[in-house]
């Protein structure tokens, strides 16, 4: 009884204000959320003790909040009547319309936010509300998602927290448990099978290889803002890491030609979600072809795109053909490291020429792919001249093995003589 | 008096004009006795006698190293940023380039192993018996000499293996208490492998080994020439055969042996010539699968299992103790091989010695199998 009390008193002492925004320089003190964690772990309730056990591991929770700081209420008070006394300030399950509101009571606050983390942005709620998803849940959609829905309630982790839901290994996974819910996105007329596509996509497997730098689904739509990327600024969001193509692309005729007829730039020809690895093929009539869909066989668009994939195949076999000839050459033990760092140029130059594509000036890639030419047809002559001095030597070591077994015949018999007449003299 | 005819009637009496260039230089190097020295060297013919043949072999493979090293002289460049590409140079543009450097470098290899057989074979056959100690300690300097050109060759073309290996090797001096650090810091020229490291490797290299080997080769071969063939315990009093002569039968016999060493060496030259890697970068972190060369992997093996502590002392500074005292061993065995002394098989001696190349053959063999765990 006696030790009840002075628990009793001491959580009085360390008592905060009920539901009130906490400030650095009266930072609360851990022992304030003890008798919340206490009788929510002792209920051992399926639905009221996992939020107690899972804010202990809370960043929340590590950096000195409380329970009260979102849910209000008297920590202090061994009674729950008192405890959950609404008139002090206690609102227990918080709604998910009101979930930004609580969460950016503390996040827009930039005074705040400082003391804990100065590089933390604080513009996550007017990001929200500029969402597709704060529009949907300030008309009172409780299906999308808010803060809770990707950062979880009680156990939140820092981006930089691999367990974390929404850190860079598993924000794709974590968007598709809604936008990969068939039901759910049909009720909203959104597409259900982008994590599919975005699977098969270069980033995806970037992504796979470790890449975490690699596009997730949040490097372009956003994350506490996500939208689709209109069809006027598809460029510019590529071109965030594309800079190359995004600032041709603007150089291009298709850059005007594509905003009269309504085409979102770069996901005109590379697709959205799935945006598979380019190849020469883009360029031409087959069925993996992208130019046809607008240039008619015979027009001059379809010439320029047969003359640019007929250059960019060419640098690509000439290259492809030398690398062969030097690899075949080095494994022969021929010094060809001059050959290989010139295959290197070559393989930058085709890079270049790739990139010129998105400028769809026929002339402008045949320029940068003749240098590429130039050099690897130079490497290719390097490896040639390489086996052939690898067939040189060779027949060199053979001559000079017939000279040396000669020797060493007539060492032979030399000594055979000798030693015949030793055994005459003897 | 004319000074002319003072200076005509001082001159000594011309010597007779002579028979001819050959006499002349014979008359002035004296090579009469030469020959006959050499009429008279001798080779004992005994079942053990193709062994004497490892000793000329050693001396031949030196030779080609000198020849073929001084080669590599007129292109290679000592310095850290010159290094590599002097020896790439030598490797792709130079005429027969390729074929120095990589005779000289299967040369070296070759070398190591014939200079370990013959000091095997003198020892199983117990060539060291009064009066030839000094023969063999010359012989055990030699082979420490053989294995420093090796060390300090390995790191001179400024390759990504030879550096790392180099960084690994001369951390191990720095194991002796004392002198270590001292001496590990004199042989790299500084605390870490630099472009030091390589100037005082080279200047080792082609300049200190050199003097010193060709010293104990000509010592070594005046003992051999004093001394003559020792004959193997065993095959005393058997030597009915006889004895061949020195000059020409037994050296148109090491003359085949070399011919063929040169053809091998060749035909390796041609067909897979000393690859040069890539060049060493200072600030990367090491590659996997850093070793030295075969002749030091069963030491590098050896260090692996010796516990980081031995009564209080490092692992790592036992296990070179333990390998010093092996050289020991190895240099003074004339003076410690009592058995052999008294023209008696040493029984606990040559089960020592198998039992240590076997463990030193076994631990190569480790060394070369890869990691657990390493890429293949």
């Amino acid at each position: 009884m006696i030790a009840l009390s002075a628990l009793a008193l001491l959580l009085a002492a360390v008592r905060p204000t009920p539901a009130a925004k906490p400030t650095a320089a009266a930072k609360p003190a851990p022992a304030a959320t003890v008798g919340c964690v206490e009788c929510h772990l002792a209920l051992d309730d399926s639905r009221l003790t996992p939020p107690a056990k899972a804010f202990a591991d809370d960043i929340h929770a590590r950096n000195g909040f409380t329970c009260v700081f979102c849910h209000g209420g008297d920590p202090a008070a061994l009674d729950q009547d008192v405890a959950h006394d609404r008139r002090k300030g206690f609102r227990g399950r918080i709604p998910p319309t009101e979930v930004p509101e609580v969460c950016g009571k503390c996040h827009a606050d930039a005074a705040l936010m400082k003391q804990f983390n100065p590089s933390l942005r604080v513009d996550q709620l007017a990001e929200y509300r500029s969402s597709g998803h704060g529009h949907a849940l300030a008309k009172g959609d409780t299906s999308v998602a808010q803060c809770a829905s990707c950062h979880g309630a009680h156990g939140i982790l820092p981006v930089k927290d691999s367990r974390s839901p929404v850190s860079p290994a598993k924000i794709a996974l974590t968007c598709n448990r809604c936008h990969g819910d068939r039901a759910l996105m049909e009720s909203h007329k959104l597409p259900w099978d982008v994590y599919a596509k975005y699977s098969k996509s270069v980033h995806f497997k970037a992504r796979e290889k470790g890449d975490l730098s690699a596009p997730s689904c949040n490097s372009c739509h956003g994350n506490h803002g996500a939208v689709p990327p209109e069809v006027g600024s598809v460029a510019n969001v590529c071109g965030t890491c594309h800079a190359v193509f995004a600032e041709q692309f603007k150089l291009s005729p298709h850059w005007e030609a594509f905003k009269e007829m309504g085409l979102p730039g770069c996901v005109t020809c590379h697709e959205n979600h799935e945006i598979v690895e380019p190849t020469e093929e883009f360029l031409s009539n087959g069925p993996s072809g992208k130019c046809g869909a607008c240039h008619e066989v015979g027009s001059p668009g379809a010439v320029a795109a047969a003359q640019m994939r007929n250059d960019l195949v060419r640098l690509a076999t000439e290259t492809r053909q030398a690398r062969a000839l030097v690899r075949r050459a080095a494994e022969a033990g021929m010094e060809v490291s001059r050959a290989n760092f010139d295959l290197g140029r070559a393989d930058d130059a085709l890079v270049r020429a790739r990139a010129d594509v998105h400028l769809f000036r026929a002339s402008a890639v045949r320029e940068a792919a003749a240098s590429g030419l130039t050099i690897a047809q130079s490497a290719r002559k390097a490896g040639q001249k390489a086996l052939e001095e690898r067939d040189y030597r060779r027949r060199g070591l053979f001559v000079s093995l017939g000279l040396i077994g000669l020797a060493v015949v007539a060492l032979l018999f030399k000594i055979r003589d000798v030693d015949r007449e030793r055994s005459g003299r003897a | 008096m004319s000074a002319e005819t003072v200076l005509s009637s001082a001159a000594p009496e011309p010597s007779p004009p002579p028979a001819g260039a050959l006499d002349w230089l014979r008359d002035r190097l004296g090579w009469d006795d030469l020959a006959h020295l050499a009429a008279k060297k001798e080779v004992p013919i005994h079942r053990h006698t193709i062994f004497y043949y490892l000793g000329g072999m050693a001396l031949f493979l030196f030779s080609v190293q000198v020849a073929t090293g001084i080669l590599l002289l007129l292109y290679y460049r000592p310095s850290a940023s010159e290094a590599f590409e002097s020896v790439q140079y030598i490797m792709a543009e130079v005429p027969f380039g390729w074929l120095i450097r990589s005779i000289h470098s299967w040369g070296a290899n070759l070398f190591v192993g014939v200079v370990a057989l013959h000091m095997i074979s003198v020892f199983f056959l117990k060539a060291y018996r009064a009066p030839r100690e000094l023969t063999w300690i010359t012989g055990a300097l030699l082979l420490f000499l053989t294995v420093g050109f090796g060390f300090s060759g390995y790191l001179l073309p400024w390759n990504e293996l030879s550096f790392f290996a180099t960084r690994v090797g001369t951390d191990v001096p720095a194991q002796i208490p004392v002198i270590g650090p001292l001496l590990s810091r004199i042989l790299r020229g500084g605390s870490d492998v630099t472009g030091a490291t390589l100037s005082r490797f080279y200047g080792i290299h082609v300049a200190i080994l050199p003097s010193i080997a060709t010293l104990l080769i000509g010592v070594h071969l005046l003992l051999v020439q004093k001394q003559g063939m020792s004959v193997p315990i065993s095959q005393k009093g058997r030597n009915e055969r006889g004895a061949l002569r020195f000059f020409p039968d037994f050296l148109m016999r090491d003359m085949v042996g070399w011919l063929v060493a040169v053809g091998l060496l060749a035909a390796l030259s041609a067909f897979i010539p000393w690859e040069l890697g890539k060049k060493a970068d200072p600030f990367s972190a090491a590659p996997a699968g850093i070793r030295p060369e075969w002749y030091f992997l069963w030491m590098f093996q050896a260090l692996k299992y010796f516990p980081a502590s031995i009564l209080g002392i490092p692992g790592e500074t036992v296990g070179v103790f333990l390998f010093g005292i092996l050289a020991a061993v190895v240099l003074l065995l004339p003076l410690l091989d009592r058995g052999a002394a008294r023209e008696k098989p040493s029984v606990w001696w040559n089960l020592l010695a198998i039992f240590t190349i076997v463990a030193a053959l076994a631990l190569t063999v480790l060394a070369l199998l890869p990691a657990k765990g390493a890429p293949k």
